[in-house]
C-alpha cells in the first residue's frame, strides 16, 4: 500500500495484513516489501504478535539479532516442515561426531608412524655405531637400504579398530525425541538414509550425535574458509535432506522435563565463549529468500 | 481425550473439551503440560495446528517433538533462540575439519597420499 502523498512502500509484513504502514511500524525494519516470502514464513511460524512479543522484551540492540534469527528459523522451518532447525542440530552435531572419529583414528595412525620412524632412525645409528667400533666400513647403501623400508600402503582399516557405531538421531539434547527421517507418507528412501540402524549414543561427553554418514559432505576434507555464514544462507549438506523421506522406525514420547531435553545442549552452549556467538552472528545479514 | 477421563495439556491449558478429534491429544499428554505451554507461548496453538494440518499423520510427532525443541529453545534465549546452537556447531565442525586435514597432510609424510583417504568406514 502506497501511503498518501509519499514513495514509501508498505513494508511486507503491512502488505500481507493490508494495513498502513506507519512510519512507526516496528516490523518494516526487518520485512522489505520486495521479500514478502520471508515474512509469510515468519508469519507462518510464530504469527506476528508472538513476534512483537519477543521484540518487546528486547534491547534496541538485540532487536536485529533476533530478528534474524526468527526469520532464519522460518526459513528453515518452511524449508524442513517436520524437523526445522532440530534436524540440522542434529546434523551437524552427527557430522561433528563422525570428523572427530576420524581425527582420533588419523592422531592414532600419526603416533604410529612417528614411533615406527624413531625406531628406524635409532636401528640405523645403532647399526653406523657398531660398524664404527668394529672398524669396519661404514655399511654400504644397500645394507642399509633393509632399514629404510618403504612403508607398505598402511591398511588404517585392519590396524585400526574400526568403530562401527550405532546410533541415534535424536540424541543430540539427551531428549527423549528418537526418530529419525522417516516419510511413511511418500515411502520413498533417500539412499543415503534408509540402510543405517540405531541406537543411543551414551559415551559422548561433546553431546555430539550420529545422524547419516553420508550426509557429510561429499569432499571430507573441503574446508571452507567462512566462519560464519549468513543467517540466510542454509548450508549446502541440507540441500539433500528431504524432511519427507522415510528412515528410521524407533521413537520416544518427549519428556517434558525438557530441562533435561536442552540441558545437554545448552551446556555445550554455555561453554562457549558467548563472543564465538556473537562473532559467528557477526556476518548475519538479511538476505532476500524469494 | 487423549486418555479415558483427563483431557490433553493443550485442551486443559486452552480451557476446552478435549474431544476425540482434538489435533493436540496425541502428541501433548496431560502429565506434560510445560511442553504445550511453551510451544504456545512461541508460536501459537493455531500456527501449531495449522503446521500439522500441511503434514501426515505419521509426521505429526516429530513435527511437534522439533517444534516443543524449538519453543524452549526460544524462550530460553530470546535472541538467538536455537539458530545460535547451530551457528556454533558449523563453526565447530569447521574447526575439526581442518585439524582433520592437516593431521591428514602430516600423515601422508609417512604413509603417502593414502592418508587423504577416509579412515573410518560409515556404520551400515
Amino acid at each position: 500500500m502506497t501511503l498518501k502523498g509519499g514513495t514509501s512502500q508498505a513494508c511486507a509484513a503491512c502488505k500481507y495484513q493490508r494495513r498502513k504502514c506507519s512510519s512507526e511500524c516496528p516490523l518494516s525494519l526487518y520485512f522489505p516489501p520486495e521479500q514478502p516470502k520471508m515474512f509469510q514464513n515468519a508469519h507462518k511460524l510464530f504469527g506476528v504478535s508472538n513476534i512483537l512479543k519477543i521484540l518487546k522484551n528486547l534491547q534496541p540492540c538485540q532487536k536485529a539479532e533476533a530478528m534474524r534469527s526468527i526469520i532464519y528459523q522460518a526459513n528453515i522451518r518452511d524449508k524442513f516442515p517436520v524437523y526445522g532447525c532440530w534436524g540440522i542440530i542434529c546434523q551437524l552435531q552427527y557430522q561433528i561426531l563422525q570428523a572427530e572419529e576420524e581425527l582420533h583414528a588419523v592422531h592414532a595412525q600419526l603416533e604410529m608412524s612417528r614411533q615406527h620412524q624413531h625406531q628406524i632412525s635409532s636401528l640405523s645409528d645403532d647399526m653406523v655405531a657398531s660398524q664404527l667400533e668394529l672398524g669396519m666400513a661404514p655399511p654400504s647403501t644397500n645394507a642399509l637400504s633393509l632399514f629404510n623400508h618403504t612403508p607398505q600402503p598402511y591398511n588404517a582399516v585392519d590396524a585400526l579398530p574400526v568403530t562401527q557405531q550405532q546410533h541415534s538421531y535424536w540424541n543430540c539434547n539427551r531428549a527423549a525425541y528418537n526418530s529419525g527421517y522417516m516419510d511413511t507418507k511418500d515411502n520413498v528412501g533417500n539412499p543415503f538414509w534408509v540402510q543405517h540402524s540405531y541406537a543411543n549414543n551414551d559415551n559422548n561427553s561433546n553431546n555430539s550425535l550420529a545422524i547419516q554418514s553420508e550426509l557429510v559432505s561429499s569432499q571430507p576434507l573441503a574446508i571452507q574458509h567462512e566462519v560464519v555464514h549468513d543467517y540466510d544462507e542454509i548450508h549446502p549438506f541440507f540441500d539433500t535432506i528431504d524432511d519427507r523421506q522415510s528412515y528410521i522406525d524407533s521413537k520416544e514420547p518427549y519428556e517434558s522435563s525438557s530441562e533435561e531435553s536442552l540441558k545437554d545442549t545448552t551446556q555445550s552452549v554455555e561453554h562457549v565463549a558467548e563472543n564465538e556467538l556473537k562473532s559467528a552472528a557477526a556476518c548475519f545479514s538479511l538476505t532476500s529468500v524469494n | 481425550m487423549s486418555s479415558s477421563n483427563s483431557p490433553c495439556a493443550a485442551c486443559k491449558f486452552l480451557r476446552r473439551k478435549c474431544t476425540q478429534e482434538c489435533v493436540f491429544a496425541p502428541y501433548f499428554p496431560p502429565d506434560q503440560p510445560q511442553k504445550f505451554a511453551n510451544v504456545h507461548k512461541a508460536f501459537g496453538a493455531s500456527n501449531v495446528a495449522k503446521l500439522l494440518n500441511e503434514l501426515n499423520a505419521a509426521q505429526h510427532e516429530d513435527a511437534v517433538n522439533s517444534l516443543a525443541y524449538e519453543a524452549e529453545a526460544r524462550l530460553r534465549d530470546p535472541v538467538y533462540g536455537c539458530v545460535g546452537l547451530i551457528f556454533i556447531l558449523q563453526h565447530r565442525l569447521k574447526q575439526v575439519q581442518t585439524d582433520l586435514y592437516n593431521a591428514k597432510k602430516e600423515l601422508a609424510t609417512y604413509i603417502g597420499p593414502q592418508a587423504m583417504l577416509p579412515i573410518l568406514q560409515p556404520p551400515g
